[in-house]
This record gives C-alpha cells, structure tokens and sequence, in this order.
C-alpha cells in the first residue's frame, strides 16, 4: 500500500507512536471577541490512547463538533495544551496545521464527495496528498471494495445511493491508514440499517490496524462499538466511562435502583 | 512503477465540465467577451489600415512628398523635378510620379454627385501593381477611361466595367475593376487612370480650381537598388533636397509615410479612443462574467473543497484549481469567439469597405488579454476558496 506518511519528507508532521492518539490539557475555547467572547469548552483534560473506539454524546450545542475540530486541527488552539499524534498544536503556524491534518481522516455528517468525479477518484483525491501516489487506483477499489462497493467504483454520487456515498466517504478518509479518525454524526444521513453497517466497517477497519476513533453520534443503536462513552454537557467533560458503566448509569431501570438505595 | 505516468486526478476540468450545460454557458460568455473585444478592436484598427492601404500598395521603398502634406487628405503637391533630382542617387532604382485628385462623379442611376478620388500615372510605371491595373492596361490608354474599385461605396453605382457618366462634368467611360477599398480620404471610393487622362480632367478645371499639370505631383515613389541602405538614402536624400519636400520610407514605425498617416489620425479623431475604451470596457465585462462563473463553482462545491482542506490540501492547491479552471475557460472560451468574429470581419468588410484584419499578432495579443482577464477574475474568486473556512464543513 502507500508509503506511510511518518515517513515523507513533505509537510506532512510526523506521527510519534509512543504517544497516545490525543492528549488534552486545560483546554478552554472561545468563539467571538469583546462582548461577545462566549466560552464554550471548560478545562477540558483527556486522553484518548491508542487503538480505542471513543464515542462522545451530549446535547446540542455542548460543544462537540468545536471539540473535534480542534483536535482535528481545524481550529486553532487558543489555551490549555492539545497533543495529537505527539505533536503540539498549541502555538502551531496554520501551514503546519495542514500537515497535521494529513494523518488524520475525517468523516462528516454530510458526504461532500465531489459531484463531478467517480467513487474512486474521490478517494483518489486522498491518496494524491501522499508523495507517491503511483498505485492511488489499486488502492481505491480496494478500500472500496472492503466497504463492499467493487461494482460501484467508476459511479459518480449522484448514481449511488445515501449509504454508499458516505461509504465512499469513509473510504476517502481511510485509504491512507491514518492513525487517527474523526467522525461527527455519520449516521445522521443515513436509514438505520446504513447506519449500523457504515459503523460496523469502520469498527472493523479499526480493530484490524489498531486505529483510534473519535466519534459524536446522537444514535443510541451504535453505542454498543465503542470501548468508551465521553459526554459533554455546556462544555464541561460531564462524565467518561467504559460502555458497561454507561449502560448502568444511563439505564432508567438502575437509575430507578440507584435512587430507590439512596 | 513509474510515478511519471501516473497524473493527478484534474478536478479543475472535472468540475468545469461536469455539467455541460453549465460547461456550454460558461464558454459563450467567455467567447462572448472575446467577440466584443474582437469587433471594438476590429473597428479601430479598420480606422489605421483602411487608411494606409493605398499606401501600402504602392509599388515603392521610399516616398517624397510636400513638406506640407501631413496627411492623404491635404492636396499638396511638390515639384516634379525633385523626383528628377532623386534619381541621380546611387542606389536609387527608378522614380515615379503619383497625381491625385477629388473630384465629382455622376452616379450613373440617381444622377446625384458623389466626391471620389482619382489616382493617376504613367501606364508604363509599375506604381500600383494590382491585377486590374495589369489587365486594362491597353484600355486605360484610351481617352477619358478609368478603372473603378470595386470595393467603393454603393452610392457611386453600378462598380462594374461599361459605366458611362460624368466625372468633372466630363464624360468617363469604365474600362475595368480593381479591388482596393475605402477609407475617409477617399470619399466615396477610388478611380484609376492614366496620368494622360488626369491632365484631360484636371489642367483645365475653370477659375475656381487649381490647375494641375506634370510639374507637380502629389507623391513621389521611389524604388532602391536592391540591397541599398534605405534609411541611409533617405537621410542622404533629406539633406540634399530642398526644404519644401518630406522624404520618408514608405512603411514601417518611426520616419515613415504610413507611420504618419497613422499618427494623424490617432492625433486628429476621437473614434479611436472610443473604441479603445469599448474594447477596455469589454474586457472589465469579461472579468465580470468569467469571476460570475468561477465564483459559481466554488460557492457551489464549496463544502467539498473546505472537506479537501481539512484532508489537508493546501490553500495553494486550491488556488490552482480556481486558476486552472481560468486557464482552460480562456482557452475554450477564444476559439469560438475568434472564429465567429472572423466571419463578422467579414461581413463588415465586403459591407462597407474598410479593412478588416486579423494578424496573427493582433489574435496573440488579443488572446493575452482574454487570458489575462481569466487570470483577474480567478484571482478574485480565489480570495473566497481561501477563507474557506475547514471548520465549516462540521457543523
Ligand atoms: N463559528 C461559531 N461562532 C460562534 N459560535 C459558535 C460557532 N460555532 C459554534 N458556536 C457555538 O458554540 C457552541 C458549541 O457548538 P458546537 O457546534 O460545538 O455544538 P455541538 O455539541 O456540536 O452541537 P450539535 O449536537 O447541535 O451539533 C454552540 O453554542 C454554538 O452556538
Ligand atoms: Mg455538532
């Protein structure tokens, strides 16, 4: 497959694996300036290793989506320290920030595949940021036919279905093998039975390479892939539990328990 | 494997025709921009090249004129026997006399007078080597005949051999056709006929009229040796003749008779600014359309291309697709437009006279200002790709 990106000489920042996938202290960040500087994360500490599937729920407008864009690099950090991949973002100028994003892949509630160009060259499009990129084709059909769309490689979106546009889309942001993977809401688009094999495959893939992923869902039927349950309320990191403790302290029979004992 | 055969995928392209419809739009406003430019420019230069084309056709290196004759408009003659004087120079091939004339001629059909001019020389000078000339050679030697353009204004009338009418009030019989054009020192088109003929017409014109007769004509040809100094014999010539006549060569920049006759005109009328300014102006409406375009595609794939920057694209990787796409709109855009405004020179000359031309450096220099116009318009709809925000496509 590619030439792993750690080891191009491009600006692409290397990924120190010792380190865990994210690290996160005293984080704060603001929207606006002046009277209307609003603070929406608080303090935010921690630490995602690798190979670990986080999810993170809360409600709107908690502040996810902020969250992961600035781990995402996408954002620049305005306070508190922000490790990804062992490298610092804090401080870091906007042209080292897109190498940063280079071993990142990113899945979005939307697909945003280019209209104008097939399955494969969008994911192609990915691979072209490598410095070589002579196999780019070999390496799309076969991302795309792991996500089970081998006869589907030459079609343009507008010819393939929701589910297998974002399919697509998960391609794009994994044919590199990127250490790290950011995902809001990419279930929402998409009919539960989509839903649940798009996060299957992404779980799979992930398992197999010892992959991290962050992930904002709202959809309670895929909770059951992570390792790990984060939730933010009003910008605070509300609670951070393993799925078995979540499942106990969400279930509204144990709550009932918890408060009959208390 | 080798990397040189493998391209990047070309999403300029990809994005411009994706949608042919759009694709086709795109290209007609562009070509439209480029036809604009194409007649505006057509039009001034039609000014500067119908003028000089007279003198273009003369069969001479080097012409002498009256000091006074700043243009083909003024009717100054100088003395003949400054051609005489001319000829004794080394290097100096043959000299001919050139007479010209205004004068009113009788449409044949509507009996209205119309101002022409007529050109007059010695038959056995090759002074305007155009294939009428040649052909009617014997004709032309006959009394009271000339040779009409076919190319004059349709108020003269019938423009075909076999006229009879009146010029100067006397009888003129056409023996013949050439094909030279119009332009505003002409009247209404151009005669030809032998100088023996001129003197019939013009020695003896009544009080009011100045006389013409062989000791004056109105230019001078003269043909150098070959391999002759032109410019050193017309510094040589200048110095030596009297100050009463201009020697000049005949075409080319700087000292010569075509770059006057340019000069005046660009210096005594405001057409060809207006049409400069037209042309200006079309090219800012050019701008405008193509900029409408690119901002299109970028405003429409905009989450698409935030998603390429946060994959980690480049601003300037964006910047080149905005700026390929350019590229290839004012390619695609040009050659439509060139060809259709080839036939409309076409039109516009055989409809009223004037020349005009598409040279291969007036198409090149046309094409740098579509490509530069391209260019401006990418450049500003770049600015918006550029504060694409990444951040934007999560939300
Ligand atoms: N560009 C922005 N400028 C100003 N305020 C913003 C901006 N983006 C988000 N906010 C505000 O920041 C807060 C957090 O927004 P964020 O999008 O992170 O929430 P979220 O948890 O992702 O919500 P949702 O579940 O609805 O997607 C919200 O109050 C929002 O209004
Ligand atoms: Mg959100």
């Amino acid at each position: 497959m590619a030439a792993s990106p750690a080891s191009s000489a491009t600006e692409t920042s290397p990924d120190n694996s010792a380190a865990p996938a994210v690290q996160i202290r005293h984080l704060n960040y603001f929207f606006g300036t002046g009277e209307l500087r609003k603070q929406v994360l608080f303090d935010i500490n921690l630490d995602l290793p690798r190979g670990q599937i986080v999810i993170m729920t809360g409600p709107s407008g908690s502040g996810k989506t902020t969250l992961l864009t600035l781990i995402g690099a996408l954002r620049t950090v305005h306070a508190g320290s922000l490790q990804v991949l062992g490298q610092e973002l804090m401080g870091l100028s906007s042209r080292k920030l897109v190498g940063v994003r280079r071993n990142i892949g990113f899945i979005f509630q939307a697909h945003n595949l280019f209209e104008s160009l097939t399955a494969a060259q969008n994911v192609e499009m990915a691979v072209e940021l490598q410095p070589q990129f002579h196999a780019k084709r070999t390496q799309a059909t076969e991302i795309l036919g792991q996500l089970g769309l081998d006869n589907r490689v030459d079609y343009k979106p507008e010819s393939l279905s929701g589910g297998q546009k974002q399919r697509v889309a998960i391609a794009r942001a994994l044919v590199n093998q990127p250490p790290l993977i950011l995902a809001d809401e990419p279930t929402a688009a998409l009919d539960k039975k989509s839903g649940r094999d798009v996060v299957t495959l992404m779980q799979k893939l992930a398992k197999e390479d010892n992959r991290t992923i962050l992930m904002v869902t709202h959809d309670n039927r895929i909770l059951d892939v992570a390792d790990r349950i984060i939730n933010l309320v009003d910008g605070y990191i509300e609670s951070d539990e393993t799925l078995d403790t979540f499942n106990t302290t969400h279930d509204p029979k144990n709550l009932d328990q918890q408060m009959f004992i208390l | 494997m080798s990397i040189l055969g493998i391209k990047r995928t070309p999403l300029a392209w990809l994005n411009l025709t994706h949608d042919r419809r759009k694709f086709a739009t795109s290209m007609a406003g562009v070509g439209f921009a480029v036809l604009l430019m194409f007649l505006f420019t057509g039009f001034k230069n039609a000014l500067y090249d119908s003028q000089v084309q007279v003198i273009n056709r003369l069969n001479a290196d080097i012409v002498i004129i009256n000091r006074l004759k700043n243009n083909m408009f003024v009717p100054e003659p100088f003395a003949r026997r400054r051609l005489y004087q001319a000829r004794a120079f080394d290097g100096v091939a043959a000299t001919y006399p050139l007479y010209i004339s205004d004068v009113r001629w009788k449409n044949p059909v509507t009996q209205q007078t119309r101002p022409v001019r007529v050109l007059a020389f010695n038959l056995a000078d090759p002074v305007l080597p155009l294939p009428g000339v040649q052909a009617n050679l014997a004709a032309l030697k006959l009394p009271n005949t000339a040779l009409i353009d076919t190319r004059a204004r349709p108020e003269v009338g019938p423009r075909k051999a076999g006229v009879v009418t009146e010029l100067a009030d006397r009888q003129v019989r056409i023996v013949g056709t050439i094909s030279l054009g119009t332009d505003f020192a002409s009247g209404n088109g151009n005669l030809i006929m032998s100088d023996q003929n001129f003197l019939r017409y013009f020695a003896d014109r009544g009080p009011e009229e100045d006389e013409r007769s062989f000791a004056t004509a109105d230019i001078g040809l003269i043909k150098v040796e070959p391999g002759a100094d032109v410019d050193r014999l017309v510094q040589q010539l200048s110095e030596f003749l009297p100050n009463d006549v201009k020697v000049m060569r005949r075409s080319g920049p700087g000292n010569s008779f075509e770059a006057q006759e340019r000069d005046y005109w660009r210096e005594s009328t405001n057409i060809a600014f207006v049409f400069s300014l037209l042309t200006v102006m079309s090219f800012f409406v050019g701008i405008i359309l193509v900029y409408q375009i690119l901002y299109t595609d970028v405003a429409d794939h905009w989450s698409e291309y935030a998603t390429l920057k946060a994959m980690g694209y480049s601003n300037r990787f964006l910047l080149g697709v905005v700026i390929q796409e350019a590229v290839i709109l004012s390619v695609l855009g040009f050659i439509p437009g060139m060809l259709i405004s080839r036939l409309l020179y076409t039109g516009a000359s055989n409809a009223i006279g004037l020349v005009f031309l598409m040279t291969p450096e007036r198409i090149v220099n046309l094409y740098l200002a579509t490509f530069a116009m391209c260019l401006i318009s990418g450049a500003i709809a770049v600015r918006k790709v550029q504060s694409t925000d990444p951040a934007e496509v999560f939300g």
